[in-house]
């Protein structure tokens, strides 16, 4: 093999496309990591980023027409030959053994073997060699499992560098670090690619980004918008090439009159939750913004009794109430239909009938359940939501995405609920079917219900928000009015590094 | 039905998902009758399908069906219990000596046996239903404390009685007569409460608030509590009708061999499982029906009463339970299986007719 010379290209993706069933989700990007560099790639949430990370490790084949170009040949990857050529992915959630030490998880899957034994000194030595060059004080034989998240990235790290990687992806690597964690991480970053290595660095950090990177790509809506050196680069600058959608192209919403006070959180904090205050007005829809791991999913379930309230008040119509589970939210009439719905808001081998009663049990007193009357609420529904189905007995599990979400909004709507709280409302769903429910939410509010909107799709937010709320690691960080919501604003508070 | 319409049968099957088993067990009963006439040169009724034995099948299965009807409840909560062979032992022993030991009365004997029953079971379902310990786990280690327990009340010795539960095999049906074999028929009081429990159990499941949240529970717990169904108690209360039934079966099991004794139950955890499984019930919760397992509980029942028939020794009976319970398992699978092949055959079958044509039939196997 020709050894390359210092500072060469490693690796270059050109004309890479990815069409998923209805979404395209990358469109001719090009993209060059060269040695011994940090290449970041930012955008928002659903940008891109992710697909291109497993286009590169092997995970997805890119479509016909785009190629990728490892040390001057053109490969066809797969996740095993991705990592023989030396492309190492580490993910954001760690793929480890718990219960094997830092040796043994480094080396399960290409153990070194002489005549069908383990060389374990053998093993054991590499690892300690390549901790040490990372300046790491772990000790190889402790357990993966009572590490920190941190020393699992470093633990991951030293993995590539056993099997002398070339390059190493980092996606989200710090996503629940401490801050001395981070400056750990990036500290061996730095060892890692003065080594040679090409490293590409996923993350919503700004700071970070400035910080380590040496070039950053930014992707929107799966285009690539640019490459810049980020020596010289400001923070807005690089936030202006992340938005600049045109607003005009956006949903047009039905404004609703808006109402008095039904819902209002008090300094709610738990489960990753901090100290956040809002109110809710009949009419309106408050959306929820933020990046990935901001905490907000958490923060509805803190709303919704499925997860602790550790302080702070929840009052509804001003009163002080308490969620000890979902059950007594549901009795307060208030819905959550959350964001993965197959796992944790649909009885996927049930029928469309069995699935719409289910959460109104709560609120029953008949003991029998008579079948005749669940399908004629679950034909009600079907109508009523123009579920594309023939009729309510069919199971949920035979319908697409976006009839699956009208389900579950039928599940709820069943209950007689005023408070909704949507988690992602539209993920995952087709463009006729997002319409069709945002205008079933604008429905909801002309009954004088309200709604909290978590969202990642920053159209969907912009367009059907009348006010928005930014988060980031767990603490609002910003509460725009109507006339403030803008794609510029709520990417700034959501990355920004300024708390109010 | 035949090869030539492979759709129908496919489609059929799908839709009822108890044909599978069903017809297994057609088959099985079919091919026995025909060994027996072969056997019998077709000189004699096959005794198989006489009325006296199919009575004779009812009876054998009466104790371990009222368990599966549990078990049933159980497995569609997502749950699983190994332990009621050795509580419905330690029932039978807590009863016996209730009777003959400490002279408690018949009625209040029956009682003590049953509500204790109850409450085991209960505090392995709080167990269960308040950690993330396995069912599996809690409830192994339930039978063998049971079978402990056992031992220890009737110092490792068997209890008599002196038939003080023969009211629970009176003859329901005095006198009436097989007019295949002229032997007497005979219909005791606890076939007909197995099958008054399997009814029940049925409804429940069917037509009850209780029974929607079961098949709730056991299909996706965690969606079920975020539905406002509180899991735990759901959870709960299944190994709280479990301890009831095992406690009614083993008052029967003990009727009908008067003595209180820790081998009493043994394998009936096996037999209700494999019943229940047979029957179409999922290991991991969320599917199953009473049909399906009445439908175990007779299959299952009559393989036994078959190869006694058949004169083949009983070791060859362990085999054919077996087997049965895997091909019952498996033909599901296989019959998926079978009927995606045949509509992708049909389909690249259809790819050569016209575009149109193939659309709607698409649209309509979807």
């Amino acid at each position: 093999m020709r050894r390359p010379t210092l500072m060469s290209q490693i690796l270059q993706l050109r004309n890479i496309s990815k069409t998923f069933p209805g979404v395209l989700a990358l469109q001719n990007i090009s993209f060059d990591l060269i040695e011994g560099e940090v290449h970041c790639l930012c955008g928002e949430n659903g940008a891109g980023k992710s697909t291109l990370i497993k286009i590169l490790s092997g995970a997805y084949q890119p479509d016909e027409g785009g190629e990728i170009i490892f040390d001057g040949r053109k490969v066809v990857l797969n996740p095993r030959l991705a990592m023989r050529m030396g492309i190492q992915t580490i993910y954001q959630e760690h793929i480890i053994f718990e219960n094997l030490s830092i040796v043994e998880n480094i080396f399960t899957g290409s153990e070194i073997v002489k005549r069908g034994l383990l060389k374990r000194s053998e093993m054991r030595k590499k690892t300690v060699e390549v901790l040490k060059y990372l300046k790491s004080d772990l000790g190889p034989d402790t357990k993966m499992g009572e590490l920190s998240s941190g020393e699992q990235k470093t633990v991951e790290i030293a993995k590539g560098l056993v099997f002398k990687s070339r390059v190493i992806i980092l996606d989200e690597p710090t996503a629940s670090f401490s801050s001395l964690e981070i400056e750990n991480l990036l500290e061996i970053i730095q060892t890692v690619k003065n080594g040679g290595l090409g490293i590409i660095y996923i993350s919503h950090h700004l700071e970070e980004v400035f910080k380590i990177g040496d070039r950053v790509t930014v992707l929107r809506d799966g285009r690539k918008v640019s490459v810049r050196n980020l020596n010289g680069l400001t923070k807005p600058a690089l936030i202006k090439d992340m938005v600049g959608r045109d607003p005009s192209t956006f949903y047009q919403r039905e404004r609703v009159p808006i109402g008095e006070v039904i819902f209002e959180a008090r300094n709610v904090t738990g489960n990753g939750a901090k100290d956040i205050s809002f109110v809710l007005r009949r009419g309106e829809i408050l959306g929820i913004a933020g990046m990935a791991g901001s905490g907000r999913s958490e923060l509805m379930n803190v709303l919704f009794g499925s997860a602790r309230l550790e302080f702070g008040e929840i009052l509804i119509h001003g009163k002080v109430v308490k969620h000890s589970s979902p059950r007594s939210a549901i009795r307060n009439r208030m819905c959550f239909i959350t964001e993965d719905r197959q796992n944790t808001g649909l009885f996927l081998p049930q029928t469309i009938a069995q699935n719409v009663t289910v959460a109104n049990l709560v609120n029953t007193r008949e003991f029998v359940v008579r079948h005749a009357n669940d399908a004629r609420t679950g034909d009600r529904f079907v109508k009523l939501l123009n579920i594309k189905t023939n009729d309510s007995q069919t199971r949920v599990v035979n319908l697409s995405g976006g009839n699956q979400q009208k389900v579950v909004l039928g599940k709820w709507f069943n209950t007689n609920g005023e408070i909704f709280i949507f988690d992602e409302p539209t993920l995952g769903i087709d463009v006729g079917s997002k319409q069709e429910i945002y205008k079933v939410m604008v429905d909801l509010l002309k009954q004088g219900k309200a709604i909290v909107m978590v969202s990642s799709d920053m159209p969907e937010v912009i367009s059907m928000s009348d006010r928005v709320m930014v988060m980031k690691n767990g603490q609002k960080m910003a509460e725009l009015t109507t006339d403030e919501v803008s794609e510029e604003n709520i990417l700034t508070h959501s990355i920004g590094d300024k708390a109010i | 039905m035949t090869e030539r319409k492979p759709g129908v049968r496919a489609s059929l099957f799908k839709r009822h998902e108890n044909l599978t088993v069903l017809s297994i067990f057609v088959g099985f009963v079919v091919i026995i009758v025909i060994l027996q006439v072969i056997m019998t040169g077709g000189h004699r009724f096959p005794t198989f399908i006489s009325p006296v034995n199919l009575l004779n099948i009812l009876q054998q299965v009466g104790v371990p069906g009222i368990v599966a009807v549990g078990m049933t409840i159980v497995m569609i909560s997502g749950g699983i219990d190994l332990s009621v062979g050795m509580l419905a032992s330690l029932v039978s022993i807590v009863t016996a000596s209730g009777i003959s030991k400490w002279h408690l009365g018949v009625v209040p004997s029956i009682a003590v046996g049953v509500l204790s029953a109850v409450a085991l079971e209960s505090v392995m379902g709080y167990i269960i239903s308040r950690t993330k310990v396995e069912p599996f786990i809690v409830t192994l280690g339930g039978m063998i404390t049971f079978q402990g327990i056992a031992l220890l009340l009737c110092n490792s010795r068997e209890v008599i009685m002196n038939g003080e539960l023969d009211f629970f095999k009176l003859n329901l049906i005095q006198g009436a007569k097989d007019p295949v074999s002229g032997l007497n028929l005979i219909i005791p009081p606890y076939v007909l409460i197995f099958f008054a429990i399997a009814l029940l159990g049925g409804l429940l499941l069917n037509y009850t608030k209780y029974g929607r949240r079961i098949y709730a529970v056991g299909t996706n717990p965690y969606a079920a509590y975020l539905a406002g169904i509180n899991v735990q108690n759901m959870k709960l209360s299944v190994y709280v009708i479990m301890g009831f039934l095992v406690g009614i079966g083993a008052v029967m099991l003990l009727s009908r061999v008067n003595t209180g004794i820790v081998t009493l139950g043994q394998g009936l955890e096996i037999d209700s499982i494999a019943m229940v499984v047979i029957g179409g019930t999922a290991l991991k919760g969320g599917k199953g029906s009473i049909v399906g397992t009445l439908i175990g509980v007779f299959f299952l029942g009559s393989i036994g009463n078959a190869m006694n028939m058949l004169r083949l020794p009983s070791e060859v009976q362990f085999v054919a339970k077996g087997l049965v319970v895997i091909i019952a398992v498996t033909a599901g699978d296989v019959s998926a299986r079978v009927s995606e092949f045949i509509s992708r055959r049909k389909e690249l079958r259809s790819r050569s007719a016209t575009g149109r044509e193939r659309k709607v039939r698409l649209e309509t196997t979807r």
